[in-house]
């Protein structure tokens, strides 16, 4: 017993010690003097899109390691524990806060910071108030937009159009819906049947084409607000046996993992529209910023790109951190 | 330590037993833990006591002691992995020059503390009286979105304060009344208290974040003499919390219900109102985590709190106390909870991922519980 217990606690040192270890990044150092600290608060690490803005912003921290240290937290989606990361890493004295803010309840955190002078920038979502020195994000009503004109172009302006719908009261739902209405509003012979709130997932996604696909009910083009969505459905629609005599597109939005991409280039599904990852802007601004230079745009919307058949390979090259 | 030895002795004759020796043998189930509780002279626990005190003389080793402080033992190893790991001279206020203990971390730990440390604090008082309680999380959402709701409306800070911790307090009351009425376990009526407590915080808040709040709750966030407020309630309701556990009649009968609950009944204790206390006590806690939760994110959201019942036990567990019931302190709860906020700021200093922090922590809590049991099983 007394070595059981020996061991035991000789055990928990060791995971003391282990605790000690740096698996991330650890603070660079040049000329001995250490350099300025870059902090990055992710929302959640969980999602493919997120681990991708992960990997992103981590090789381009990595092309200017002469220039930062660069450190990374995840905080579960949960605000308390993000203002948890943001107050920790305040300690540690960084020149420039990125976040990701899991909820706008993080702002009594970035507030802080940017009160005591410390340059923040947001990704992807935002807070309220105007302390924050720059916001870096996508536009998914322009996705929307992009996605609906180019199933009203690939089906010659007429024929119905099955919506399959991501979780749907949230501003990228909308706006991924709405953006596509637009385009759709203006194609007459377009019809438009809104599918049932699949919650971004693809077993949802695939159950709810099963049961529509029983239905019979004759549809050209499926618009999914993600790919996992449009991965299920596809899915679900080659296991059929209801299936409707000409092949129905698939669009999705994301673009982010190479199975999509390999099932663009083998022709299963027709497009999908990267919804871009603020992280190496990011990276790139705060470069600037600890060169002396404020940015000069406070809202930076970046371009979607659409990966079809024709770019496929070339955005696979373009993006090596997809995931898988 | 030897606490089965006089339980099972007590155990097998216990219908034919008086009162006064079942009550003797309720407190042997627990006395190791506390020497200061008077024993019975003529009772069947006697015996049992004398051999306990013979193991304890003839083993030599530094188990109990260690075991009984395991959780400062554990908070002491990780002090020293801190000091020796963390950056050195880029703080200007920090004692040995490192970042871990400088004055701004105190701080910074303290206002980490305080949510997760009274959530543990209320956890475990339920779970010394044998149960446990998973809707603390979901309480702790639709309270954090009733205080928004309350100030948004323009309700006055102190009604709305009053108004979170009644209703805290009721619903911890109504989860222990119901378990006494209908004899369901803990785990099954505060289960449907988790599931529904979530529920109607969504349709409260009409499925929306409640945002808004002018700061009403700004002062828990100011220090005084260095420490945060919400770090001072902290302090005040575990140095309560213990004085209740140890000092009051109430107290003691939470560790006698949990120790042996049908013992404590033939003894005389109303066991029943005595569970409800112990979970109006923790709705208490919960009700004063959600004023401190909002104080921090400055808004409401129905989601708020998940997964925050686990933390609780998991720093209740940490601090000793034993999920079978009639074992544990408030203030062994409070080293727990320190232990794992200060291993969280730790590895978010060090910048390790935090996933492989979460598997150290698997490991940590792992480690608690094997040596709790170790120490218990030796004899």
């Amino acid at each position: 017993m007394k070595i059981n217990y020996a061991l035991a606690l000789v055990a928990l040192a060791l995971v003391g010690c282990g605790s000690g270890q740096k698996p991330e990044s650890s603070p660079g150092v040049a000329n001995n003097r250490p350099l300025p600290l870059v902090a990055f608060s992710q929302a959640n690490s969980a999602d493919p899109w997120r681990q991708v803005f992960d990997a992103d912003t981590k090789t381009a921290a990595e092309k200017h390691a002469d220039a930062m240290s660069y450190e990374m937290q995840a905080a579960e989606d949960d605000p308390n524990k993000q203002i948890n990361v943001i107050e920790t890493f305040m300690l540690k004295n960084p020149k420039v806060l990125l976040v990701s803010p899991a909820t706008e309840a993080v702002q009594s955190a970035t507030d802080k910071a940017f009160d005591k002078g410390i340059p923040v920038i947001l990704l992807d979502r935002e807070v309220q108030g105007d302390k924050w020195t720059a916001y870096i994000g996508g536009d998914n009503r322009e996705i929307g937009r992009q996605a609906g004109q180019f199933i009203v172009e690939k089906l010659g302006g007429t024929g119905t159009v099955l919506m399959v719908q991501g979780i749907s009261d949230i501003k990228p739902t909308i706006d991924r819906r709405e953006g596509a209405m637009e385009s759709f509003q203006n194609a007459p012979g377009i019809k438009v049947i809104f599918g049932d709130d699949c919650k971004y997932q693809r077993q949802a996604a695939q159950s709810y084409m099963e049961s529509f696909l029983q239905s019979r009910k004759a549809f050209d083009a499926v618009y999914a607000h993600n790919d996992e969505m449009a991965i299920g459905a596809l899915m679900a629609y080659q296991a059929s046996a209801n299936k409707p005599a000409k092949r129905p597109l698939f669009v999705g939005v994301d673009g982010c993992q190479q199975e999509v991409i390999q099932m663009i280039k083998d022709g299963l599904l027709d497009a999908t529209f990267k919804y871009p990852g603020p992280g190496p802007k990011a990276i790139e601004l705060a470069a600037e910023i600890l060169k002396g230079k404020q940015p000069t745009e406070k809202r930076i919307i970046l371009p979607t790109i659409k990966v079809t058949k024709d770019n496929a390979d070339q955005y696979m090259i373009d993006n090596p951190n997809l995931a898988n | 330590m030897i606490v089965h030895v006089p339980i099972l002795e007590c155990a097998s004759p216990m219908p034919l037993l008086s009162p006064s020796a079942m009550r003797a043998a309720t407190r042997c189930r627990f006395g190791p833990y506390h020497p200061k509780t008077p024993l019975f002279s003529k009772s069947t626990c006697q015996l049992g006591n004398t051999q306990l005190q013979k193991n304890r003389a003839t083993s030599k080793n530094m188990l109990p002691l260690l075991q009984r402080y395991q959780a400062l033992a554990g908070l002491l190893i990780l002090l020293v992995v801190a000091f020796i790991v963390t950056d050195r001279g880029s703080t200007p206020d920090a004692f040995f020059g490192s970042v871990f203990f400088s004055k701004g971390n105190l701080e910074n730990v303290l206002n980490q503390l305080a949510v997760p440390g009274i959530l543990a604090l209320g956890a475990t008082f339920v779970i010394i009286s044998g149960g446990i309680d998973l809707s603390a999380g979901s309480a702790l959402g639709l309270l954090n979105c009733i205080t928004a709701m309350w100030f948004l409306r323009g309700a006055p800070t102190w009604a709305t304060i009053l108004y979170v911790l009644t209703i805290g307090t009721l619903i911890g009351a109504t989860q222990g009344y119901i378990i006494g009425l209908t004899k369901l376990q803990p785990f099954i009526v505060t289960l449907a208290g988790m599931v529904s407590l979530r529920g109607i915080a969504y349709v409260y808040t009409d499925n929306a974040n409640v945002s808004g709040l002018k700061g009403q709750l700004d002062f828990f966030r100011q220090t005084y003499l260095g420490i945060p407020t919400a770090g001072w309630l902290l302090i005040a309701i575990t140095l309560v919390g213990a004085i209740i556990l140890r000092k009051t009649v109430f107290g003691r009968r939470v560790y006698a219900i949990g120790g042996n609950a049908l013992a404590s009944l033939y003894a005389g204790v109303p066991v029943d109102r005595v569970r409800v206390g112990a979970f109006a006590f923790n709705g208490f806690c919960v009700g004063l985590a959600a004023l401190l939760f909002t104080a921090r994110t400055n808004n409401g959201q129905p989601s708020a709190g998940v997964g925050y019942e686990l933390d609780a036990i998991t720093a209740a567990v940490v601090g000793g106390t034993a999920l079978i019931g009639g074992y544990g302190s408030a203030l062994g709860t409070f080293v727990g909870a320190l232990f794992i906020v200060s291993l969280n700021v730790l590895l978010i200093l060090e910048g390790v991922n935090y996933y492989v922090g979460q598997g150290w922590k698997g490991v940590i809590i792992l480690l608690a519980v094997y040596l709790q049991n170790i120490g218990r099983k030796t004899q």
